[in-house]
């Protein structure tokens, strides 16, 4: 019987020692869509990817992937899964052909089926004109490829993404989005870790956005937007250090948070401001009027339609990739 | 299944790989090869040893007596003894032989004086037989006083043979004749002649040994050649042994290779088992260790001649060495952080770890090593492992031999279990 929740987890809890990893992580993602954890470096996206793979035992709660509870069906649990790591996990020393057979293997898959799907699998990730040739002699694109798919050899309910274009050109980066809305189209469940807030308003039905182990905001696109309203963001960069004129824009009718960054390197100052506002157009020229009386340069704009990057500076005070 | 599965994906992976070509069955085997040739290719007593060619000058101022010759009799010995190794002439006086040698025309002269065979026949005799060597020989100048040693110890023994007939023939209460009793002794002589050319160890072994101190440079060098034998067989074995332990770590260290390349990890996602996963990554190492041990025993027994042993004896010590080497390995591994250690474990504490393991190898040829120093090899497992191939090569008693093995087997099960807990507890 198929089962409408691929993914439900319960108050989930990870700790290492003094570090709380994930801390009372609950989501649902049902059968067929594409779930996205959103989330800075550090978030706890891995880790929780990692418990709900039975990599990890969670310190505290439970999940079950397609009704089965990782803690104690972790064999079911892995059956049910596809997974696809961070970093490329293969035998660079053995063929594409090699390295798809021995997955199957370890999924259970034996004698011509196993040979009939690792030649689907090779048509489906196009490398079939290149199986027999050594992972180590391929790009860094192909690599990927394979990578994804040892983890559909034996049609997984649920394929989990770890962060799959990290580090990638956009070429091989637009042909790993489109596979996966592909693969989704045909029923498979997909769980989708990332930080590009792109990728994940792009590929998802619904999003969950993490921060310090926490599930901060969960909805979809649209369900998060409203989160910040109809805010604009304003990017400005500025010539000289913004304390008193961070102070004097806070107290501007119409802008609802203010934040700066500065760095200073070789004498040269890098000051770049971010301001939330309800409109742009009203709020820029008062913006501009209090740098000016306060003798501050303003060397760039730029203005942003609300978005998830927006919900996580407004959830945060820091950008996603702070 | 699974376990078969990543046990022999692991070995294909093994065998394709250089580094265990290289250092599990080449090093091993060239390091021994350097030693065969370097004792000029002689890996067994059936082989060809070369002496180097010996030139003995002889002066014979003997005279026949009784029909007997002792020093004709001794210039046939020299001839016929060692054909190849020694080539003799005669000079006509005892001053142009020593000129001879003075030019390095010869080795070594030798002065058989008058009245050789009277002295050796008559019970009060005295004679004396001179050498004269090149000081800066050692080995055909050895030779030749050996022969001449012996030689003279069976004119003793003639001569012993004659006054026992004397003491006998008296003790009956009849006067000796002087004519039997040179017959006695002639009849010694002439047998000690008769053993010039023939198997000298046979003759050895029936008779008083030390009238046979010829045996160590008999026809064709054997006892040379079967010494060179032993070394080759020793250093083999000590090669085998450092080797094959190396191999046993390298290979369990693929299971932090893996960690580090994170395929163990994605290994765990699949609906595998870790007994499995482990299970095939253990397995791989003792067939692989088993593939090594057994090659490089086959491999050095038809390319340098070393014969082992009896095949039972040394099919269990090849099993004992593997169940160790690769619970060594996986024990070792277990305690490592992660690859970037194992440089410094495999580099630095194995290697000495080796090193000591081999000091019965290295002082295999000096009995006067002391015995601390021989045991202090077996503070390690490498120690044990030479151990059993020396005891497998010097052909000790089989009781001696599984006790060996049983340490070693014991060993390797307790390490054994100790890695594979460890390894369980850090992925669990």
């Amino acid at each position: 019987m198929k089962n409408d929740l691929a993914i439900k987890t319960q108050d989930l809890y990870k700790e290492f020692g003094d570090i709380h990893a994930v801390q009372g992580v609950s989501l649902e993602a049902q059968s067929g869509e594409i779930l996205s954890l959103l989330g800075p470096n550090g978030a706890g996206k891995s880790t929780t990817i990692s418990i709900l793979a039975c990599l990890l035992e969670p310190t505290r709660g439970d999940a079950l992937i397609m009704g089965h509870s990782v803690r104690y069906e972790p064999m079911a649990v892995k059956s049910a899964l596809g997974v696809v790591p961070q970093e490329i996990a293969l035998y660079e020393d053995l063929s594409a052909r090699a390295n798809l057979r021995f997955w199957g293997k370890m999924y259970g898959l034996r004698g011509a089926p196993l040979e009939r799907r690792v030649d689907q699998v090779l048509e489906v990730i196009g490398l079939s004109d290149r199986q027999t040739g050594a992972v180590n002699k391929f790009s860094g694109g192909m690599k990927r490829r394979l990578n994804i798919g040892i983890a559909l050899l034996h049609k997984p309910d649920l394929l989990i993404l770890d962060e799959p274009t990290v580090g990638i050109d956009p070429q091989t980066r637009r042909n790993i989005l489109d596979s996966i809305k592909e693969l989704n189209q045909s029923g498979m469940t997909v769980l989708y870790t990332t930080h590009y807030m792109e990728e994940a308003q792009e590929l998802s039905d619904h999003i969950a956005i993490m921060d310090l182990g926490k599930v901060i905001a969960y909805g979809t696109h649209e369900e998060l937007v409203k989160i910040v309203g109809e805010m604009h963001r304003i990017d400005l960069s500025l010539s000289a250090r913004p304390e008193e004129l961070l102070q004097a824009w806070q107290a501007t009718e119409g802008v609802h948070q203010v934040t700066a960054n500065v760095t200073e390197e070789e004498a040269a100052l890098d000051v770049s401001c971010t301001v939330l506002v309800d409109d742009s157009n009203r709020v820029l020229p008062c913006l501009f009027e209090s740098a000016g009386a306060l003798g501050v340069r303003v060397t760039s704009v730029q203005i942003q339609e609300p978005n998830l990057e927006t919900v996580f500076l407004h959830l945060t005070g820091r950008g996603l990739r702070d | 299944m699974k376990l078969l599965d990543i046990a022999f994906k692991d070995l294909y992976r093994s065998f394709r790989n250089a580094m265990f070509l290289v250092f599990g069955l080449l090093l091993p085997l060239l390091t021994a090869g350097l030693f065969y040739f370097a004792f000029g290719g002689s890996g067994s007593g059936d082989s060809e040893f070369e002496l180097p060619l010996t030139r003995v000058v002889v002066v014979n101022l003997d005279r026949p007596s009784g029909g007997f010759a002792a020093g004709e009799s001794f210039l046939g010995i020299l001839r016929e003894s060692i054909p190849g190794v020694l080539q003799v002439t005669e000079a006509r006086d005892w001053a142009t032989a020593r000129q001879a040698v003075d030019h390095q025309r010869a080795a070594v002269a030798v002065l058989i004086p008058a009245g050789f065979t009277t002295a050796a026949l008559s019970p009060d005799g005295e004679s004396v037989l001179e050498l004269y060597q090149d000081p800066t020989l050692t080995l055909g100048p050895g030779i030749v006083r050996t022969m001449v040693n012996g030689f003279v110890d069976g004119l003793s023994g003639s001569r012993i043979a004659a006054s026992t007939a004397y003491e006998q023939i008296s003790a009956q209460g009849v006067v000796p004749d002087p004519r039997q009793i040179e017959a006695v002794a002639l009849q010694y002589a002439a047998w000690v002649t008769s053993l010039a050319g023939t198997d000298l160890d046979q003759a050895a072994q029936s008779l008083n040994p030390s009238l046979f101190d010829l045996e160590p440079a008999t026809a064709d060098g054997q006892q040379s050649s079967g010494t060179v034998a032993s070394i080759l067989s020793q250093i083999m074995a000590g090669m085998m042994v450092f080797f094959v332990f190396f191999t046993g770590a390298a290979t369990a260290q693929s299971i932090l290779q893996e960690e580090a390349e994170g395929t163990l990890p994605r290994l765990f996602t699949t609906p595998t088992s870790h007994a499995a996963i482990l299970g095939g990554k253990f397995a791989a190492t003792f067939a692989l260790l088993t593939v090594q041990v057994v090659m490089l025993v086959l491999v050095s027994s038809l390319v340098f001649g070393i014969n082992w042993g009896p095949p039972r004896a040394v099919a269990l010590v090849i099993a004992s060495l593997v169940v160790l080497a690769s619970s060594f390995g996986i024990f070792i591994t277990s305690l490592l952080k992660d690859v970037r250690q194992s440089g410094i474990i495999y580099g630095g504490v194995m290697t000495v770890m080796g090193m000591i393991g081999m000091i019965g190898v290295f002082t295999a040829g000096a009995a006067s090593t002391p015995a601390a120093v021989r045991q202090a090899a077996l503070i390690v497992p490498q120690g044990w492992a030479v151990r059993s191939w020396q005891l497998l090569l010097d052909g000790a008693p089989v009781a001696q031999i599984l006790v060996t093995v049983a340490v070693m087997l014991v060993a390797g099960i307790v390490l054994f279990a100790t890695g594979v807990l460890r390894f369980q507890k850090r992925y669990a």
